[in-house]
C-alpha cells in the first residue's frame, strides 16, 4: 500500500488553490493524495495513520494559474461555485474542491450540471448555503452611526463571507464611510467614499471601540424598535416561524432584538 | 375623534405603522437596479428581507400609512371615519427623514407608502407625490419605494406618482363588487380598477416606446372573455375602454421607468362569504387582464368587532389564505388554471390535501410520469417537485439516468411523489394506483404546513350550527312552532 499524502494548507481560497496545484504536480496519484486546510483553533485533529503531512506554503503565482485553468478549462460558473465553497466553514471543504476539479477537467463545463454525482451535489450544496447566508446579511446587517458618522457595524456569520456582503453595501451606500466586522474571524471590511473598499484581518480588531453612538443614533434604534413591534399582527402570532425565517444565531447582531 | 396638533415622531410612527400592518404587500421585489454612485440606495430583483416580525412575516420595507385620519367608513378598517382611534398624519418631511435614517442603517429596503383618505383623495394623492418628490430629487433616495394609487384621485396624479415609484397598487379589498358595496359604502369596484388599468396601460406604452411590447399578452387578453361570468364582464368593461384613462402627462426629467416593478393587489379573505373558487377567478382574471405582478390575500381579522362581520375567534383563517397561496402560486409557474383545481361544484380548497395533491388524485390517469422522459409541464404537475427540483432534475438528467436515491438528493419531497412516478420505468415499491390508497397514505404522511397553521385542523368540535348549515329560523319552521326555545 502506498503511504497517503495529506497536503495541510492556509484556509483560504489561495491556501487550497495552491495545495492542489501541488498535489497535482507531484503526481502521486489522486486516490493518494488528500488535502486539508489547516485549523489553528484545532477543531479537529484527527491525524490519520500511515500518511505524510506536507505542509503547504501559499504561492500566489500558482494560484493565479490554477484560477484561469477552472475559468478556461471549466467555466466561470464553476469557477464562482468553487469560490463560495472555499469561503464554507465546512472542514472537507479543501480535499471536495479538488475532487470536483479533477472530474470537472474531464468534463467540462457540463460538470456543474451533474448533479446526481456525489461530489458535485456536495459543492452544489455548500455553495447554496454559502449564497443563502450572503442573501441573509444583505438584509439582517444593522448600521450603527458613530460620533465621527462614521457607520459601524458586526456580524459573526458561520461562513467567511464578509468579500461577499461588502460590494452590495459599496454600491447601496456610495456616500458613506462603513466598517463591517466579522466578530468571529477577525476581520474587518472598510469603505470610504470615492475609492476602493478593503478587507484588514488583524488581532487588534476590536468591537468594543465602535460604542460612541452619534447623538441621534439611540433615537433612530428606538423608532426602529417601536416599528417592530407595532407592524406585528397581534391575532397572528407565531414566534415558531418568525424562528424559522430568522435564526436565533442572527439577532445578537440585530438592534431590534437587543 | 382625537387629533393631537404636537405629536412626537415616536407616536406617529407607532399608530401610522399600527395602522398599515393589514397590507399585505411588503415586498421589495421585482426591479434591479444598481447604485448611481452619488445619491443613496439600489435595488435587487429578488427583494431582499430586513427583518421578521413577532408573527412571522416579512419586514421588508417602512409600512406606514401617511395619514390614519380617514373620511371614508369600511366597515373592516381599524381606521374608518366612524372608530374613536387617535389620529395622526405625518408631513413629506417626517417621511423622508424615516426612510433616509432607516435605509442608512440598512434596516429597511425602502418605503411602502400608503394612506388613509385626507379631506379628499386628491388632496391626499397630492400629499403622497409630494413625499415621493422630496426623497427622489432633494435625498437623492435611490431605493426601492412601493406607494398606494388612491382610487377616485386625479389619474394626472396617478400618472405623476408612477414616474416616482417602483410599485404602486390599489387594493381590491373584496372579492366581488356586492361586497364591496356592503363593506365599504365610499368605495366602488370601478374606481378601483380604473386606476389599476390606467397604470397598466401607461406601463405598456412605454414598453412599447422601448419597443418591448408583448404583442402575445395583449392578444391574449382580448380572447380571454369567452365565457361571460359576472366578473369578466365588470372587468370587460373597463378594458373595452380605449379612450380617457390615460393622460400622458409629458415624462418629468429622470433617469427612471414608469412603475418598473408593476403593480399588484390585496384582497380580504373570509369577511365576506365568496367561495375559494370565487376568489380564485377573480386573482386569475386579474393576472390575465391586468398583467398584475401579484394578488395578495389577507386572513380578515376582526378589528373592529362590527356586528355586520363575522366573528374571528379561532384566529383568522390561515389555513384557507395559505391554500389560495398554493394555488395562486400554481397558477403563476406551474401551468395551472383555475378550472383544473375548483368548480362550481367543489368550490373551496380541500382542507387535508394541497391543491396539487388534490388535483393529481383526480388525474390519476396522467401518472405515473417518467422522470428521465418527461417534459417540464409534465415533471411541475407532479406533487412533491416544484420549480427548482425540476429545473434540476432536467440539468442532472443530461449526464445520468436519475434514481429515487438521487431525486432526494435534488430536493423531491420523495414522500409524496413516490405514487407518481416513475424512475427508468420502475416505481420506487409496488403501489397500487388507486385513489382511495394514494389518499389515505398522503394523508397520513402529514402535509408540512407553515409553522401555526392549522395544528388543528384534524380533530375539531363538530358544530350543529356550521357543519350543517342548519338556522334558527329552519329548525323553527321544522319543529313547526311547537314552542322549541333555542
Amino acid at each position: 500500500m502506498m503511504q497517503k499524502r495529506i497536503y495541510v494548507c492556509e484556509n483560504s481560497i489561495d491556501g487550497i488553490f495552491t495545495a492542489i496545484y501541488k498535489a497535482w504536480a507531484l503526481g502521486y496519484g489522486h486516490a493518494n493524495n488528500k488535502i486539508e486546510v489547516f485549523c489553528e483553533q484545532g477543531e479537529y485533529s484527527n491525524m490519520e495513520l500511515f500518511s505524510e503531512y506536507i505542509p503547504i506554503e501559499t504561492d500566489y503565482s500558482l494560484v493565479v494559474k490554477v484560477a484561469r485553468s477552472i475559468q478556461s478549462k471549466i467555466s466561470e460558473e464553476a469557477y464562482q461555485m468553487v469560490c463560495n465553497v472555499a469561503l464554507s466553514n465546512d472542514s472537507g471543504k479543501a480535499d471536495l474542491i479538488y475532487r470536483f476539479l479533477i472530474l470537472g477537467f474531464s468534463m467540462g463545463a457540463k460538470v456543474v450540471q451533474h448533479l446526481s454525482n456525489e461530489i458535485v451535489n456536495r459543492m452544489f450544496q455548500l455553495s447554496r448555503r454559502v449564497n443563502n447566508e450572503v442573501h441573509h446579511m444583505l438584509g439582517f446587517i444593522r448600521f450603527a452611526e458613530q460620533e465621527s458618522g462614521v457607520l459601524t457595524c458586526v456580524i459573526h456569520p458561520q461562513n467567511n463571507i464578509l468579500s461577499l456582503v461588502v460590494p452590495h453595501f459599496a454600491d447601496r451606500l456610495p456616500q458613506e464611510r462603513f466598517i463591517i466586522i466579522d466578530g468571529s474571524r477577525n476581520t474587518a471590511a472598510l469603505h470610504v467614499p470615492g475609492k476602493q473598499w478593503i478587507i484588514i484581518e488583524s488581532e487588534n480588531i476590536s468591537e468594543n471601540v465602535m460604542k460612541q453612538f452619534s447623538g441621534k443614533e439611540s433615537e433612530y434604534q428606538d423608532l426602529w424598535k417601536t416599528f417592530f413591534d407595532s407592524i406585528a399582527i397581534k391575532e397572528r402570532a407565531n414566534y415558531k416561524l418568525q424562528r424559522n425565517n430568522l435564526p436565533l444565531r442572527f439577532r445578537k447582531d440585530m438592534t431590534e432584538f437587543q | 375623534m382625537v387629533i393631537q396638533e404636537n405629536m412626537s415622531i415616536q407616536r406617529k410612527l407607532e399608530i401610522l405603522s399600527d395602522a398599515a400592518k393589514f397590507d399585505v404587500a411588503c415586498t421589495s421585489s421585482g426591479v434591479d437596479r444598481k447604485g448611481n454612485g452619488s445619491g443613496m440606495g439600489n435595488s435587487l430583483a429578488c427583494g431582499i428581507c430586513h427583518t421578521f416580525s413577532a408573527d412571522g412575516r416579512c419586514i421588508s420595507l417602512l409600512k406606514i400609512l401617511f395619514t390614519n385620519e380617514c373620511i371614508f367608513d369600511c366597515k373592516y378598517c381599524i381606521n374608518r371615519s366612524s372608530n374613536d382611534v387617535v389620529r395622526a398624519t405625518f408631513t413629506p418631511e417626517e417621511v423622508c427623514e424615516l426612510t433616509m435614517e432607516f435605509y442608512r442603517r440598512n434596516y429597511i429596503e425602502g418605503l411602502f407608502l400608503s394612506s388613509g383618505i385626507l379631506i379628499s383623495p386628491n388632496h391626499t394623492m397630492e400629499l403622497l407625490l409630494r413625499t415621493l418628490v422630496l426623497l427622489r430629487e432633494v435625498h437623492h433616495f435611490n431605493g426601492y419605494i412601493h406607494c398606494k394609487a388612491i382610487p377616485g384621485s386625479d389619474p394626472a396624479l396617478i400618472e405623476m406618482l408612477g414616474w416616482y415609484a417602483d410599485r404602486m397598487s390599489v387594493n381590491l379589498e373584496l372579492p366581488t363588487a356586492e361586497s364591496l358595496k356592503e363593506l365599504a359604502p365610499h368605495k366602488n369596484r370601478k374606481n378601483i380598477l380604473k386606476p389599476i388599468r390606467q397604470i397598466q396601460l401607461r406601463r405598456e406604452h412605454e414598453y412599447g416606446f422601448l419597443g418591448l411590447e408583448d404583442q402575445q399578452r395583449i392578444r391574449k387578453q382580448l380572447t380571454a372573455f369567452d365565457d361571460g361570468t359576472d366578473t369578466n364582464n365588470e372587468f370587460y368593461e373597463i378594458i373595452k375602454q380605449q379612450t380617457g384613462l390615460t393622460t400622458y402627462t409629458p415624462k418629468p426629467k429622470l433617469n427612471r421607468h414608469f412603475v418598473p416593478a408593476g403593480q399588484s393587489t390585496q384582497m380580504i379573505i373570509g369577511a365576506t362569504k365568496e367561495t375559494d373558487y370565487q376568489i380564485m377567478r377573480v386573482s386569475e382574471a386579474l393576472y390575465h387582464n391586468f398583467n398584475l405582478k401579484r394578488v395578495f390575500y389577507s386572513a380578515f381579522v376582526n378589528v373592529n368587532q362590527d356586528s355586520r362581520l363575522p366573528a374571528t375567534e379561532g384566529g383568522p383563517p390561515l389555513l384557507r389564505e395559505h391554500r389560495l397561496y398554493q394555488a395562486d402560486w400554481l397558477i403563476r409557474f406551474y401551468g395551472f388554471q383555475i378550472k383544473d383545481l375548483l368548480s362550481e361544484k367543489n368550490p373551496n380548497f380541500n382542507v387535508l390535501l394541497d391543491p396539487k395533491c388534490d388535483w393529481a388524485l383526480r388525474h390519476l390517469e396522467m401518472f405515473p410520469v417518467e422522470v428521465n422522459k418527461a417534459d417540464y409541464y409534465t415533471l411541475l404537475k407532479v406533487p412533491g417537485i416544484g420549480t427548482n427540483s425540476v429545473k434540476r432534475i432536467i440539468m442532472a438528467r443530461k449526464n445520468a439516468t436519475l434514481d429515487f436515491k438521487d431525486l432526494k438528493k435534488l430536493g423531491v419531497v420523495l414522500k409524496r411523489a413516490v405514487y407518481f412516478i416513475t424512475c427508468n420505468g420502475k416505481m420506487m415499491y409496488p403501489i397500487n394506483i388507486n385513489e382511495d390508497f394514494i389518499t389515505r397514505q398522503l394523508i397520513a404522511g402529514k402535509e408540512r404546513l407553515p409553522a401555526g397553521i392549522g395544528q388543528d385542523i384534524t380533530y375539531r368540535q363538530l358544530s350543529l350550527f356550521n357543519d350543517f348549515n342548519l338556522t334558527t329560523e329552519s329548525l323553527a319552521s321544522n319543529s313547526h312552532g311547537k314552542g322549541c326555545v333555542i
